[in-house]
C-alpha cells in the first residue's frame, strides 16, 4: 500500500514541475495543493500524513499534488494547516503561533497583508489601528524574542516579522495601499510612457517641479508643500470613491497622478531639509 | 552592507557621497559613470520658445515612477535639427537618457531623429535592466517632440492654402 501511495504522489508531483504549469499556474497550483486538504475526509488526512515520507519539521505540502491536476479541486476556500512542531491544527489563519505548543509559524504563502494586520479590505484605513496591530504583531514575532529558541524558530520569526513589516508600511501610505489593492486585483500600473495622459496635466506637474526647483525660502517651498498635499487630498478622496465602486481603470489613473504628487512631495521635504 | 549601499545609491543626492566613500562598489551596484557624467555636466538643459513655429515640444510622464520629461527640438528650413533643449524631473538614468537624446538628435534631420531607438540610448550609457524604461521614456519624447513639430507645419501649410484661396 505503501508503494502504491507513494506512485499516486509521484506523478502527479511530476506535472507540476513541468514549466508551462508552474508559470501559468502559480497561483492556483498553491492555491489548490492547500485546498487539497480540505477536499480529503478527516480520516484520509491521518492515512496521508502516515503514509508520508519524514523530511524532517517541514509541514510543507509536497504529498497534497494528488489532485493538482484536477481542475474542479481549485477553491480560494478557508484551509486547515498543521503546526509544523506537533502536528496538531492551526485554528486561524494566519496563525502566527501554534496553540497547543507555542511555537512560531512560517508565514502561509499568499496571504493578504490587509489579513495579516487584521484590517478590512477597503481604501480608506485607520492607520492608528494599524500602527497599535504592527507594534503588537512585532512584540511577539520580533527575532531577538527567540534568541535562546531553536534555529527553525528563528528563521520562522525572521521571515513573519519581516512580512510585518512589509505589511504595515504598504498599507500606511495611500499611494502603496491603492497599489496593493489593485495587484491584488491582478492590475499593475505598467512601466513605460503613458500615452493617455493628458497633456495639460503633464504640463501642470512640470511648471510646480520647475517652481520647485528655483525657490529661494523655506516658505515658498512650504508654499508648493502645501499645494501639493491638497491635490494628494483630494485624490484620496477620489481613488477611494472608484475603489469602492469597483472602478478599477480610473482607480489606476488617479493612482498614477497620485505618484506624481507623491514625488513633488519627497522633493518638498529634501528642498526644505537642504534650507536647514 | 552591499544592499544598504545598492539602495542609497539610487538616490542621486546620496550617490556624490558614496561615491567619495566607497569607490569598490562603483562598478557593481552604482550608476555607470556615463550616467553620472551627464547628471553633473548635463547638456542642452533648458527652454525654446514653444510657440515659435520651428520648436516641437514633447512632453512625456512615466506614472510607474512618476518622472517627467520635455524634448524640444528646432528645426531649419532644411529639415535639419539645429537646437535642442530638454528638462526632466526624475531619476538620474532618466535625465542622464534625455541629456543623451537632445545630443544625437542635433545634426539630424526630422526623419533620421525618428529611427534613434531606447535600445541605443540604453547601451550608450549601460543602463540595467531596471533603469531600461527611462531610455523609453527618452525615445517617446523624442518621437512626441517631433510629432509636435510635424502637426505645427502641416497647420502652416494648411493655414497658407486658406490664405492664398
Amino acid at each position: 500500500m505503501l508503494s502504491y501511495n507513494s506512485l499516486r504522489i509521484v506523478r502527479p508531483f511530476r506535472a507540476l514541475l513541468h514549466p508551462n504549469w508552474l508559470m501559468t499556474n502559480r497561483q492556483t497550483l498553491t492555491c489548490s495543493a492547500h485546498c487539497v486538504s480540505n477536499n480529503f475526509p478527516k480520516k484520509d488526512t491521518w492515512q496521508r500524513q502516515n503514509n508520508l515520507k519524514p523530511t524532517g519539521n517541514e509541514r510543507k505540502l509536497q504529498y497534497s499534488t494528488y489532485a493538482a491536476s484536477s481542475p474542479r479541486n481549485y477553491c480560494t476556500g478557508q484551509f486547515n494547516l498543521n503546526c509544523w512542531n506537533c502536528k496538531q491544527p492551526l485554528d486561524q489563519t494566519p496563525a502566527f503561533f501554534c496553540m497547543t505548543c507555542k511555537a512560531v509559524q512560517p508565514p502561509e504563502e499568499n496571504t493578504s497583508l490587509f489579513n495579516i494586520m487584521d484590517c478590512d479590505y477597503k481604501f480608506s484605513m485607520d492607520t492608528h489601528k494599524l500602527q497599535k496591530r504592527y507594534l503588537h504583531l512585532q512584540r511577539s514575532l520580533h527575532p531577538d524574542n527567540f534568541s535562546q529558541k531553536s534555529v527553525q524558530e528563528q528563521e520562522y520569526s525572521e521571515s513573519y516579522s519581516a512580512l510585518v513589516n512589509k505589511a504595515y508600511h504598504t498599507l500606511l501610505k495611500p499611494l502603496s495601499r491603492g497599489l496593493y489593492m489593485l495587484e491584488l486585483k491582478g492590475m499593475v500600473i505598467e512601466e513605460g510612457t503613458d500615452s493617455g495622459a493628458d497633456p495639460e496635466f503633464l504640463m501642470e506637474l512640470m511648471e510646480i517641479n520647475e517652481a520647485l526647483d528655483e525657490v529661494k525660502t523655506p516658505e515658498e517651498a512650504n508654499k508648493i508643500g502645501q499645494h501639493t498635499k491638497g491635490k494628494l487630498a483630494v485624490l484620496t478622496e477620489e481613488i477611494d470613491a472608484a475603489l469602492l465602486k469597483g472602478e478599477l481603470q480610473s482607480a489606476k489613473a488617479l493612482l498614477a497622478q497620485m505618484k506624481y504628487f507623491a514625488n513633488i512631495e519627497e522633493k518638498v521635504k529634501e528642498k526644505l531639509s537642504e534650507f536647514m | 552592507m552591499a544592499g544598504t549601499v545598492a539602495k542609497t545609491c539610487l538616490s542621486p543626492l546620496a550617490l556624490l557621497t558614496r561615491r567619495l566613500s566607497a569607490p569598490e562598489f562603483i562598478t557593481q551596484c552604482c550608476y555607470h559613470k556615463k550616467v553620472v557624467d551627464h547628471y553633473e555636466n548635463p547638456r542642452n538643459v533648458g527652454i525654446l520658445d514653444k510657440n515659435s513655429k520651428n520648436v516641437g515640444t514633447g512632453l512625456v510622464g512615466a506614472p510607474a515612477c512618476g518622472d517627467v520629461m520635455k524634448l524640444q527640438i528646432e528645426v531649419d528650413d532644411h529639415g535639419t535639427i539645429v537646437d535642442a533643449r530638454f528638462k526632466t524631473f526624475g531619476c538620474g538614468s532618466a535625465i542622464a537618457s534625455s541629456s543623451l537624446a537632445t545630443e544625437w538628435v542635433k545634426g539630424k534631420s526630422v526623419d533620421e531623429a525618428l529611427t534613434i531607438k531606447n535600445t541605443d540610448i540604453a547601451k550608450e550609457l549601460c543602463l540595467p535592466p531596471v533603469k531600461l524604461h527611462c531610455s523609453m521614456l527618452a525615445e517617446d519624447a523624442i518621437k512626441a517632440a517631433l510629432a509636435d513639430y510635424r502637426r505645427k507645419q502641416q497647420d502652416d501649410q494648411q493655414e497658407a492654402v486658406r490664405a492664398s484661396v
